[in-house]
């Protein structure tokens, strides 16, 4: 059973007829093409689906498709968008950090800080260990995700 | 363009002045598209027309077929093809590793035939327009088959009135490989010993289980006669011969090609049945195929690993000087050889059991033993992480019984610096050769390790933290790893008219960050910007023939094969220079990216791109491996209540030779580290006694999250002679350390937080309720009362 | 893991899902948070003709304390329980509870209707509101009728809402002020489902304990209640009580731990509930 939604992602409307059944996930990955959003376990565990709906982190893999419609969804890709070959602080302090080794848990994980980092400043490191322990990587072990998250909430905290 | 430009002054100034990139810890070229959502991973890519496959399973873990009904299947919507093993030739997938007449007639066919043997065989597949029809289409298989009793334990599958797997085989014990010297001497030595412990271990199944699955696209084109497949990883090069070999098309009409690759850590891109299926289905419809893993597959049929049983007796004298060992392991292989065959695992399982200690004499057995689980294949610190952990649990169950401090007992039984080089007692993985420790300091390592993170103050406040009722622990143990095997790697390096230079290099990338380090090699023996050089290792028809990336030696290997490409880039720009500038070849110098032609009393400086396009190397040193060693220290909480381990700090010396790049170095050990926190405390592949897995989610097979890992605390020693010219010199790689001793570290530390009932702890991973049960037997206060650890003296 | 086909129905009132459910009840689902029901429709081990997705009643998405009763409407989303300074200041039970509910992204949308109609027996939600003795409302078209959570959980994964009815909202009413109260859990990892836990209020004497995972629903743990009625708690009279209150409970074991590891934790868990509580008691008079 299919019916006609359509989707706003980073601001952009994606018209699309598709099955009810169909996880927004998927959606977004291959109907809309924006394969930033990872699937990791398809079962809300690992966090790599991670994406902003009307700007909290949700996991995509545990929406229907139909269900975000009328409702402004955000990737990775919008992450440093218009900001041409500069990345967002929290990209650029992964990247310092050395943050990410696959990169395939990363863009859950952006998702998912993105929206603290206005408060992270004032969190300590077991704070942020528990803030982030939605989200699964399995090659760094996370302790440079931690630092990451310290430079960039300290460099937003020192811009702001 | 004028070929005929004199020195740039400015130019002599900055090369001068560049601070070579080998050592720095630069943050990854790799990064960029990764960050911003512009990877390319498998499902990232589509291709016209193409179709969705899907794999029926196996539901039952041991049994004979009597029917496969597809008709229901074949008639769903969408549905364009179901195969199962009558559709295929008789071919199976052969061993990539020492291969053995036993592994061989344990092979596994990409679809079962007439047996399956575990949960999670694949025995068809159905392929459709989209990935959600082929699921239903799945659903409507129906495979009819007649029970038979699983074999699950591996002592009872090693029995000799055990069920048979593989009947044609006679028995479940594969094959079994032995290490050391006269069996009757080392029982003699154990039997006059003063302090001998005895005890079984065993390991659970663990795996890799990397974060993104595995998947494949592959497309044939009948004119061209010619297959692309997309997903590869790891070792692509070998791959690519086995599918030429099982498909029946030649290697130069296959492409395999490898995107981003969301962690490999052994097991992913290995040759595994939808290695062959889906190329064979792109080329069989004529149509392009994709398949995604899902996560539940993943769980069941990507090789697992480390399960195993041992045996182990070690003899000591009072002094704790170690005498001997006698270990007899048993191997979980699961249902079929897969790539990495039959003995590989068990030779690396008893080459690292000596560890960096000095012997009287030891042997060691291991066996492989087919059960009906998933097979089992290599995981990061493959056959070093499990022998690591039994060993120094065995090191501190002697220093217990002759009351020294574990520090102390590893001091006296490390292999110092002065008796090197030593023999080994042990044979070279590949080349057959005894192997002689003549590298690196273990004790000075050790010592650092102690010095750094302040040992003796850590012990006095772990004692006065138990008197005062904290259960908490602390352990200290050292490891050893045989690293960079390999037989040879290949590199081919372009200079570009634009001053660029690209590397084409037969190694992989699973996320470690090959690129970067590689390009920093290459920068640095260039002279050029790093920026202006590029690294390709992805797609197997423009990339020469490689090993791929296994067990820490990307970098080494892919560097010296880089690094030799340059010189015979410039060698041949020298020699081009000396025709066309009718100079003596000997006084013309190769200068980086240029060469310097003399002229006169000046000398023109003449880039290479004007005279020689590439250049290429094959990189084939031909010796053993080399001997990394390092340690771990740990201090732990445990609270009896619920059996919880937390891990207050931790600590991890590491003997690389040289660090190429510090910062993806340490990532790569803190990485490493906490994969082994999830192997000591979380990680068990769960079977129930029918041989139904019970951890096919990410709820059941636990990986450690931020809030269970600690930081590490990671101290690369540099011990590698460094020569002029040579940015590689004294790198030995370093992927899999961080994750060896970690077993080990955890145990002995919880083992010390227990006190007198530590000599139980004897399994991985430890679970809550083994903590929890020891920690009631002996209350803190009672300490010191208890039972000494089993003892056999004269 | 994908789902299989369903039919899909989003109304926008209770009268339209009502309506949905006297018709297809049996053979529908209602889709709240999705939290849970959306992993067993991947796994495929759900399989419901019709998913009635309640998620665009906005009538049901409220939290509001109106008499000094709290009313947590079905698709109230857990985060908003957690983020309510009212919530939080005057059930701080409930506040406690809800920050152990796996992780951030999935509370953002996970419901607090949806995870007590799901009556996992692990899940802290619904030990919580076992605890503070909530009500549930639930509608059908024959009406509306209350359930005290004594009665609300039947079994494991099973409450009283039979399938043409919805649980429309948990109404909890105010603990007596500066009440102790405690949620103490264990969890292999952060986020997970607890292996044992235990909620604790104890106000003007009376003593209430909740038990997570003990059984096959949230458990009131009536005799340890009793027991320490009037008690002082102390580390003793504490540990006591975590005895008597798993001497008739046998934990379903599975590979995370047996059976009696569990109840051992439970034990545990209560006694540090308990002390825990007693410190508070009194401390945070509103």
């Amino acid at each position: 059973m299919s019916r006609k939604v359509t989707l706003e992602i980073n601001g952009e409307r994606y018209e699309r007829e598709v099955e009810e059944r169909l996880l927004l996930s998927d959606f977004i990955r291959h109907e809309a093409g924006l394969t930033g959003t990872h699937v990791g376990c398809e079962h809300g565990v690992c966090g790599a689906c991670t994406v902003q709906l009307d700007g909290e982190p949700v996991r995509s893999c545990l929406l229907l498709a139909v269900q975000a419609e009328g409702h402004q969804l955000r990737t990775v890709e919008d992450l440093n968008a218009g900001m041409g070959e500069e990345l967002h602080p929290l990209q650029q302090a992964f990247h310092e950090s050395h943050g990410l080794q696959c990169g395939f848990c990363t863009p859950g994980f952006l998702m998912s800080i993105e929206p603290m980092l206005n408060t992270a400043a004032d969190l300590d490191e077991g704070e942020i260990r528990a803030a982030i322990s939605g989200n699964l990587c399995r090659c760094t072990g996370y302790q440079n995700i931690v630092s990451a998250i310290q430079l960039a909430a300290t460099r937003m905290q020192d811009g702001s | 363009m004028s070929s005929e430009t004199t020195t740039k002054p400015r130019r002599r100034a900055s090369a001068k002045a560049r601070v070579p990139y080998v050592g720095r810890p630069l943050p990854r070229v790799e990064d960029r598209p990764l960050l911003v959502g512009a990877g390319g991973y498998v499902d990232d890519f589509e291709r016209p027309g193409m179709l969705h496959a899907h794999v029926v399973r196996s539901e039952v873990a041991h049994g004979r077929i009597r029917s496969i009904d597809v008709a229901a299947a074949r008639r769903l919507p969408g549905v364009e093809h179901v195969i199962t093993a009558a559709d295929l030739p008789p071919v199976e997938i052969p061993v990539r590793l020492f291969p053995t007449d036993s592994s061989n007639r344990t092979l596994q066919p990409p679809l079962a035939r007439d047996r399956v043997r575990y949960v999670g065989e694949p025995v068809a597949v159905v392929v459709a327009t989209d990935p959600y029809l082929a699921e239903d289409a799945a659903a409507q298989v129906a495979v009819d088959v007649e029970p038979l009793v699983p074999v699950l334990d591996v002592e009872q599958a090693a029995d000799d009135d055990a069920w048979l797997l593989h009947p044609q085989l006679g028995t479940n014990v594969i094959d079994r490989v032995t290490v050391g010297g006269d069996e009757a001497e080392v029982a003699r030595l154990i039997r006059g010993a003063d302090v001998v412990v005895r005890k079984r271990f065993r390991l659970a199944r663990q795996g890799a289980v990397p974060l993104e699955t595995r998947g494949l696209l592959a497309e044939y084109d009948a004119d061209a006669n010619a297959l692309t497949v997309w997903g590869a990883a790891k070792v692509k090069h070998f791959n690519r011969t086995i599918l030429s070999d099982l498909i029946g098309l030649p290697e130069a009409s296959l492409r395999l090609i490898e995107g981003d690759v969301g962690g490999g850590f052994g097991a992913r891109g290995e040759f595994y049945p939808e290695d062959y299926l889906i190329p064979w289905l792109a080329r069989e419809i004529g149509r392009p195929v994709k398949w995604i893993e899902d996560r539940r597959e993943n769980l069941l049929a990507l090789n697992h690993s480390r399960e195993q049983q041992w045996d182990l007796e070690l003899a000591a004298d009072r002094e704790g000087r170690f005498i001997a060992f006698r270990a007899s392991v048993l191997w979980a292989q699961g249902a079929y050889s897969r790539t990495h065959g039959s003995v590989l695992l068990p030779r690396l399982i008893l080459l690292h059991a000596s560890g960096p200690y000095r012997w009287q004499a030891f042997w060691g057995e291991a066996s492989s033993v087919l059960t009906n689980k998933t097979p089992a294949g290599t995981y990061r610190g493959p056959g070093q992480y499990e022998p690591t952990f039994v060993r120094e649990r065995m090191v501190d169950l002697v220093a217990r019984e002759v009351g020294i401090d574990p520090a102390e007992i590893r001091r006296r039984n490390i292999i110092t610096k002065a008796e090197m080089p030593y023999d080994s007692g042990l044979l070279d993985l590949d080349t057959g050769l005894p192997m002689v420790y003549d590298d690196g300091d273990f004790p000075l390592v050790f010592e650092q390790l102690l010095e750094r993170c302040g040992y003796d103050q850590l012990r006095a406040d772990v004692v006065r933290r138990q008197r005062a009722g904290e259960r908490v622990g602390l352990s200290a143990t050292s490891f050893i790893e045989m690293g960079n095997p390999g037989v040879f790697e290949q590199a081919r390096v372009e200079a570009l008219p634009d001053g660029r230079f690209v590397a084409h290099v037969g190694i992989a990338s699973v996320g470690q960050g090959v690129e970067t380090v590689l390009s920093q090699v290459a920068a640095d023996l260039l002279h050029v910007p790093i920026e202006q050089v590029a690294v390709r290792y992805r797609d197997t028809a423009t990339v020469p023939e490689g090993q791929g990336a296994f067990s820490s030696r990307a970098t080494v290997w892919g560097g010296y094969a880089v690094a030799g490409a340059i010189r015979a880039l410039q060698e041949r720009a020298v020699e081009v220079a000396a025709e066309r500038f009718n100079a003596v070849a000997d006084e013309i110098e190769a200068d980086g990216d240029s060469v310097l032609v003399p002229r006169g009393r000046r000398r023109r400086r003449v880039p290479i791109a004007e005279l020689a396009s590439e250049g290429f190397f094959r990189y084939e040193p031909g010796s053993a491996s080399h001997v990394l060693t390092g340690g771990n220290v740990a201090l732990v909480r445990v609270d009896p209540g619920s059996g919880d381990v937390v891990l207050e700090r931790w600590w991890l010396a590491y003997e690389v030779g040289r660090a190429i790049n510090p910062l993806t170095l340490e990532g790569q050990v803190r990485g490493a580290a906490v994969q082994g926190i999830g192997g000591a405390l979380l990680e068990a592949f769960a079977y129930a006694p029918d041989g139904q897995p019970l951890t096919t989610s990410f709820l059941d097979y636990a990986l450690p999250t931020a809030a269970e890992s600690p930081n590490v605390e990671v101290l690369l020693v540099e011990l590698g002679e460094r020569r002029e010219g040579d940015p590689l010199s004294g790198a030995k790689g370093g992927g899999e350390g961080g994750i060896i001793g970690v077993g080990a570290t955890v145990a002995n530390a919880v083992a010390d937080a227990l006190g007198g009932a530590a000599g139980e702890l004897t399994e991985l991973p430890i679970l809550p309720e083994t903590v929890q049960r020891l920690a009631a037997l002996q209350a803190p206060a009672a300490r010191g009362g208890a039972k000494p650890p089993m003892r056999s003296a004269s | 893991m994908k789902p299989a086909p369903f039919e899909y129905r989003d109304p926008r009132t209770v009268d339209e899902v009502i309506d949905v459910l006297a018709e297809h009840g049996e053979d529908s689902k209602i889709l709240a948070g999705g939290q849970s029901l959306v992993p067993l429709l991947n796994f495929r081990l759900a399989q419901p003709a019709m998913l009635v997705d309640i998620n665009r009643v906005e009538e049901l998405s409220f939290l509001r304390c109106s008499a000094g009763v709290l009313t947590i409407g079905a698709t109230c989303r857990q985060a908003t329980l957690e983020q309510s300074i009212f919530a939080q200041a005057r059930w701080p039970l409930l506040g406690e509870a809800v920050d152990l509910v796996a992780h951030s992204q999935i509370r953002n949308r996970g419901t607090v209707g949806g995870s007590a109609a799901h009556a996992d027996p692990a899940a802290e939600l619904p030990v919580a509101l076992s605890c503070l003795d909530a009500r549930f409302n639930i509608r059908s078209a024959s009406g509306t009728r209350t359930v005290g959570a004594d009665e609300f959980f039947s079994t494991h994964l099973t409450t009283v809402i039979e399938p043409d009815e919805l649980l429309v909202s948990i109404e909890v009413d105010p603990p007596p002020a500066g009440a102790g109260y405690a949620f103490c859990e264990y969890s292999r990892r952060h986020g997970d489902f607890a292996l044992g836990g235990a909620a604790v209020q104890l106000a003007d004497g009376e003593v209430r304990i909740a038990l997570l995972g003990a059984s096959d629903t949230p458990l009131r743990a009536t005799e340890a209640e009793q027991a320490l009625a009037g008690q002082q708690i102390d580390a003793e009279t504490a540990a006591e009580a975590g005895e008597l209150a798993v001497r008739e409970v046998e934990p379903t074991g599975d590979i995370h731990g047996s059976g009696e590891y569990r109840r051992r934790l439970t034990a545990t868990m209560v006694k540090r509930a308990l002390l825990l509580a007693a410190d508070r008691d009194g401390r945070e008079a509103a």
